[in-house]
């Protein structure tokens, strides 16, 4: 086919983009990826049953504040780089924020805490599941991104794969706060963290390769 | 023109641009045409006389434009947005040439490798289900692999829905402890 037949084939039958149509089609992905996310918190870790009180208490939303944090940041990195001219602006550098705010609340537990507990306060009860819980849960959101992201026009796929894996184990382990009922700031900057790394790592491994166009 | 100076903020094509957003074909076609010079003058420069690339690049790109249309963000300029495309395309090509195997056999390669990956997660997964009793394998397959709801389930086996769930969480489990003790 030459050019100009080409150009005809493309032009025919042609359908008005709607503004934030790109917004729009990575919001359905993570949507649509994290109902099923939360269909296995429900259905296979379950609800913590004292929800209602947590989130009456301050630990609930340091934790939030954390997992929210990230997950608004990369969504909003790999927003931009879903484009082909996208760069990362100041939402990379701004994921530092709720790390370092964390950080801090962690060692102000540490300061109040006797030496002898501090084994129980960074392993408390799950730590042998919760950065693979976190990863688990992150997975349907990752594919729902990708899915998204496969229509858009990412050039670095590497630096997206990752971004959107960021993103997918933010709102994984939001999501998964809904369960779990550790309390201390030292366990989720640990083992939350280890689990969005290992989605980050995901997309890193699955971005060069799937996010081609 | 060049495709460095039409970044130099090209007003008409970015209204042609806007208006094909907005549905006009006509304005989309014109847009299209207009990027013809600039793109071969683009990869020309860049292949260096090899014309069927050139062309081929040309019109990946146009296809890459029009398909990822969605991705362009009105408020910047038109110019730096088909050039990230092209420059993309280029660079997905040196990519792909620098194999020493020809593209079209890559392709081919690429479907053999994914069918082998599918099968043998296939066969694992078979090999697998055939270590727990009949009736939860089978609840698992109608589930997990085939995607029936529970109720879809029950009818295909002949089984109440609640030994469907009870046997798919028995089922589920007795995996996870095979899995757990190292079964290769």
């Amino acid at each position: 086919m030459n050019s100009d037949e080409l150009i005809a084939t493309l032009s025919y039958d042609l359908r008005p983009v709607p503004r934030h149509a790109l917004g729009r089609r990575l919001g359905l992905g993570a949507v649509l990826g994290g109902l099923v996310t939360l269909g296995l918190v429900a259905d296979w870790l379950g609800i913590r049953p004292d929800i209602a009180r947590a989130m009456h208490g301050a630990t609930f939303w340091i934790k939030w504040a954390y997992t929210i944090g990230l997950a608004v940041c990369a969504t909003a990195v790999t927003l931009r780089l879903a484009r082909p001219d996208g760069t990362t602006g100041a939402w990379l550098r701004l994921m530092a924020v709720p790390v370092l705010g964390l950080a801090i609340v962690a060692v102000g537990e540490l300061a109040m805490t006797p030496r002898g507990q501090w084994p129980a306060l960074w392993l408390g009860h799950s730590w042998t599941i919760c950065s693979r819980n976190v990863f688990v849960l992150s997975v349907p959101i990752f594919a729902g991104l990708l899915w998204s992201m496969r229509r858009l026009a990412p050039t670095r796929l590497a630096l997206a794969g990752t971004t959107a894996g960021v993103a997918a184990g933010g709102w994984g382990a939001t999501l998964y706060c809904l369960h779990c009922p550790e309390t201390s700031a030292l366990f989720v900057l640990t083992w939350y963290t280890l689990g969005m790394a290992g989605a980050a790592l995901l997309g890193r491994l699955l971005g060069a390769r799937l996010l081609r166009w | 023109m060049g495709l460095m100076r039409m970044r130099q903020g090209d007003d008409r094509l970015r209204a042609l641009m806007l208006a094909g957003l907005a549905g006009d074909s006509v304005a989309h076609a014109a847009l299209l045409r207009a990027l013809l010079p600039p793109l071969r003058g683009f990869f020309r420069r860049r292949l260096g006389g090899r014309d069927d690339d050139v062309e081929d690049l040309v019109q990946e790109t146009l296809i890459a434009v029009h398909q990822r249309r969605a991705t362009y963000d009105p408020d910047r300029p038109l110019g730096a947005w088909v050039y990230a495309i092209a420059r993309y395309k280029l660079i997905d090509r040196y990519r792909r040439s620098g194999r020493t195997t020809p593209l079209d056999d890559m392709a081919e390669l690429a479907d053999e490798f994914t069918f082998a990956d599918a099968s043998d997660a296939r066969a694992d997964v078979d090999r697998l289900l055939d270590t727990i009793p009949e009736k939860q394998a089978s609840v698992l397959r109608a589930t997990r692999i085939d995607g029936l709801s529970t109720a879809e389930a029950a009818q295909r086996l002949g089984i109440g829905e609640s030994d469907v769930k009870v046997s798919a969480h028995r089922g589920l489990k007795a995996l996870a402890a095979r899995v757990k003790d190292g079964w290769r």
